[in-house]
């Protein structure tokens, strides 16, 4: 019992944090570029990216399974109902949200810290590793955003992941099942657990950024 | 010296500045006007840190934006821009201040030198190890003049410079501008304080309308 609670709680850690880092890798350096270049379609994707925050995690768990399932085109990777496939979903769910909030934090040292490096005698380059360097503590607070999306949603781990025990069972899905059954007992226990692990991964994430 | 030549410059759409010609040359030149008339925006085109939709700026007779990146970076560097609030990165003041030499990549003992010189210059050595961002209006001004006059530039674009310095700051930055000045230095102040401008400044450029009105001689004559 307690080492398959500790399983799913591991699990659901890697699986959002793998999330979380995918969303990070491709959000962050996609808004930062749009607004150094003071680009047309940096409103564009924020308007985008602000609508889909909105979009219901069992749409994006549906569209995806859609195109991983055997028969849809992207079906010989084969990798409906791993881990994998979550990891995937949730990074695709949390991606809105990472862009929406770096772009603002990102739009603020564009005009002062960029603007400050460049006229200090920056190339282009030290500009951008310095207003990234500034902002890192910010940046940390919209990532850390994202991995709490990742680790509470339910849509996608379930469509994608499918529930299976030992496998792809994660602390959303487990209460889900557990509510299923009626033992309302338990599921609360584990939502209680699900708040308590946030938690402490937030506060982590806090006391980090603040040494940064 | 900096030349702007038929500059006009957007932020949106509609201009913000138009057609403007100017050149800020040896000695002072108080750039004075309205709020929101465009002193700021003149002074960032000027920098090489926005980019005119026509026209162009030239500094020190090379315009930044034809030239290929490398040789931007350089031609940049003759000039130091410094914002009406002055900006602060995260680390000491002394990180602050040697933020220009690092970035030439300067040996380490030299930035150290030069850091140690200018602190005692604005009078602010004993604030090199406080955060600062957590210093006074006044005291960032001090560390973001220190940071510039580190570096050496042969321009100076001082945005409000008084805005946030009691008398006796404004005392010491007067002092500092004549001494930069008689250094060859080609100081621009967008300004409200007419003292300053009537005490320092060789040439006056009125901005109003989009435009600039550029007048040679004292400022003093203009203003009273
Ligand atoms: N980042 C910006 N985006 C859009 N408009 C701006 C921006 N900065 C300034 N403006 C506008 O440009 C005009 C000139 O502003 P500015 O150069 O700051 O004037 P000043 O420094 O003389 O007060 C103002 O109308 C202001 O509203
Ligand atoms: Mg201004």
């Amino acid at each position: 019992m307690w080492q398959e609670l500790t399983d799913i709680v591991v699990r659901s850690l890697l699986i959002s944090g793998m999330a979380t880092v995918l969303a990070t890798s491709w959000g962050i350096p996609i808004t930062m570029i749009l607004t150094v270049k003071e680009s047309k379609f940096r409103r564009a994707l924020l308007d985008v990216a602000n609508t889909l925050v909105a979009i219901p995690t069992v749409l994006i768990g549906l569209l995806l399974y859609l195109l991983f399932s055997r028969s849809g085109p992207l079906g010989f990777f084969g990798i409906l109902y791993t881990p994998t496939s979550i990891a995937l979903g949730e990074a695709i769910l949390i991606t809105p949200l990472i862009i929406s909030l770096s772009a603002s934090v990102l739009r603020e040292t564009k005009t002062d810290i960029w603007e400050m490096a460049i006229s200090i005698g920056a190339t282009e380059r030290q500009a951008l590793v310095v207003m990234v360097t500034e902002s890192l503590p910010k940046l940390l607070t919209a990532v850390l955003l994202g991995f709490n999306r990742a680790i509470g949603e339910l849509g996608v781990a379930l469509i994608l992941g499918g529930n299976i025990k030992g496998l792809t069972r994660v602390m959303t899905t487990a209460i889900a099942l557990e509510v299923s059954k009626g033992e309302f007992e338990l599921a609360l226990t584990l939502g209680g657990i699900l708040l308590f692990v946030t938690f402490l991964v937030t506060v982590i994430v806090r006391k980090v950024g603040r040494d940064l | 010296m900096i030349e702007l030549k038929g500059v006009s410059f957007a932020y949106v759409k509609e201009d913000v500045i138009k057609d403007v010609n100017l050149l800020l040359g040896p000695g002072v030149t108080a750039i004075i006007g309205p709020n929101g008339s465009g002193k700021t925006t003149l002074l960032k085109l000027a920098a090489g840190i926005y980019r005119p939709r026509v026209g162009e700026v030239l500094i020190d007779g090379i315009n930044p934006w034809s030239v290929p990146e490398t040789v931007k970076t350089s031609i940049r560097r003759n000039v130091v821009y410094i914002h009406e609030e002055p900006i602060m990165l995260r680390g000491s003041v002394a990180d602050n201040v040697a933020y220009g030499l690092r970035i030439r990549k300067l040996p380490a003992d030299e930035v150290v030198i030069r850091t140690e010189e200018v602190l005692e210059v604005l009078g602010i050595k004993h604030l090199a190890h406080e955060k600062a961002q957590t210093l006074s209006a006044g005291q960032k001004q001090r560390v973001a003049l220190a940071r510039a006059l580190a570096v050496r530039p042969k321009n100076l674009l001082l945005d409000e410079p008084t805005a946030n310095l009691d008398r006796c700051g404004r005392e010491t930055l007067m002092e500092l501008v004549k001494d930069l000045v008689r250094k060859g230095v080609c100081i621009a102040i967008a300004t409200h304080d007419r003292l300053l401008a009537f005490k320092l400044t060789d040439r006056v450029v009125f901005v109003e309308n989009k435009t600039a009105i550029f007048v040679e001689g004292s400022g003093g004559r203009w203003l009273i």
